[in-house]
């Protein structure tokens, strides 16, 4: 008996075992081309439910922390030592009153704050006074109960700052609004604007390193000295409560 | 009711003052600044009484409104002028305690008393020696100006008329 020939045509391409080979080499095509990308995706997704969670990420974050703050206590123990081998003033955390802000005249002729914390709590006039930001005044009078202080931007107040980054040394001068004068001591300051100005580390009536502010211009040509002006990095008038330092007293 | 009137003289001098200046509340501030309470008190007082008596409360009232300020500058030198000017001018059966009279006369007051304090912290301060155009004087000088007109014509009217039926 004859068999008819099979019909060669476009219903070949309807069978299913042709579909399944084009698949399946479209999926290899694919494979090579993106590199395996699907596969790794897959992988990467299948992985994600034992992967280290935020529990982990928070272990290690806290080991950081705690590796940071013995460093930095190791740090500050022989920076104290240091600065007792060389009879300079000490900065100790410790020693701090703190004290509330019971009267402000921030942006009146005589730029002032009286504290609740006198003679009586330790403070002593010339104590540094810190608040949220940094340096805001020195201590000027004091009574058993209250003390007066002089802010930074007192016309005419004058505190030895310095220019960590240059370490070049100048006189910080109130004039009355938020942006004291930096006269420098040297004929060229080198400073950009953006430089962080603190209290000197070689001072003998400050603490050391104790933020004042930053600088917002400069004159380099000014003449007898160059000066800046600095943003302080502390508002008084929006202070609520301060910190008086008693080891500079 | 002269009594109390006194009573309410002594209040407000003895305790309202300080307590005013000490507080300095934001509701009278103008840019921050507190009216100049000197003058408001000086005034009355001035135009109510003599040369000499006006002289010495002044500069009684200039001692004890320093001992609010952080050294140097002081009220004295000028709220003793204007004492002298006030007494000199006094009372002399005019309508002075009507509000714009007052008023006008706290604002020459105040700006007299900014001025002072303005020369005497270039005085004594060399560093403000460089730059005497103080943006801050002027700010300070006319914010204070302004709070003591607005502020002056109240409370000193009242003292006046206090001082007046004592």
């Amino acid at each position: 008996m004859i068999k008819a020939r099979r019909k060669i045509g476009f219903h070949v391409l309807l069978k299913s075992r042709f579909w399944v080979i084009f698949f399946f080499g479209a999926i290899l095509f694919g494979m090579r081309l993106t590199k395996g990308a699907g596969y790794l995706e897959f992988y990467s997704l299948l992985l994600k439910p034992i992967l280290p969670g935020t529990a982990q990420r928070e272990w290690i974050q806290q080991g950081e922390k705690i590796e940071q703050h013995l460093r930095l206590k190791l740090l500050e123990e022989d920076n104290i030592r240091l600065r007792r081998a060389l009879s300079l003033k000490e900065f100790n955390s410790d020693k701090r009153i703190s004290a509330a802000v019971i009267s402000r005249a921030s942006r009146s002729w005589w730029q002032q704050l009286e504290v609740n914390k006198g003679a009586k709590d330790g403070v002593l006039k010339g104590q540094t006074v810190i608040g949220p930001g940094g340096v805001i005044g020195l201590v000027d009078s004091t009574t058993p109960l209250t003390s007066r202080v002089r802010l930074l931007t007192d016309p005419g107040h004058q505190i030895g700052v310095w220019v960590d980054r240059t370490k070049r040394h100048g006189i910080l001068i109130g004039m009355g609004t938020n942006r004291p004068k930096l006269i420098f001591l040297n004929k060229n300051s080198f400073v950009k604007i953006g430089d962080a100005v603190t209290t000197s580390p070689a001072s003998t009536l400050l603490p050391p390193n104790l933020i004042i502010g930053v600088i917002q211009f400069i004159d380099e040509n000014a003449l007898p000295a160059p000066y800046a002006i600095v943003q302080l990095t502390a508002s008084p008038e929006a202070i609520d409560w301060v910190q008086v330092l008693k080891n500079n007293g | 009711m002269v009594r109390n009137n006194k009573k309410l003289l002594i209040f407000f001098i003895a305790i309202s003052l300080p307590f005013f200046i000490i507080s300095s509340p934001d509701w009278l501030k103008i840019n921050g600044i507190s009216p100049c309470w000197p003058v408001i008190c000086l005034l009355p007082f001035s135009l109510k009484n003599s040369r000499l008596i006006s002289a010495i409360a002044s500069i009684m009232l200039g001692i004890f409104i320093d001992s609010f300020t952080v050294s140097d500058a002081s009220y004295i030198p000028s709220l003793f002028l204007l004492s002298l000017v006030w007494s000199q001018y006094g009372l002399h059966n005019k309508k002075i305690e009507l509000f714009l009279n007052i008023g006008l006369m706290a604002i020459f007051g105040t700006a007299l008393v900014g001025l002072s304090i303005w020369m005497q912290k270039i005085i004594l301060h060399v560093s403000l020696r460089n730059n005497w155009f103080h943006s801050w004087s002027i700010y300070v000088l006319i914010s204070e100006i302004i709070i003591t007109g607005l502020v002056a014509p109240f409370f000193s009217s009242w003292l006046l008329f206090t001082f007046k039926k004592n």
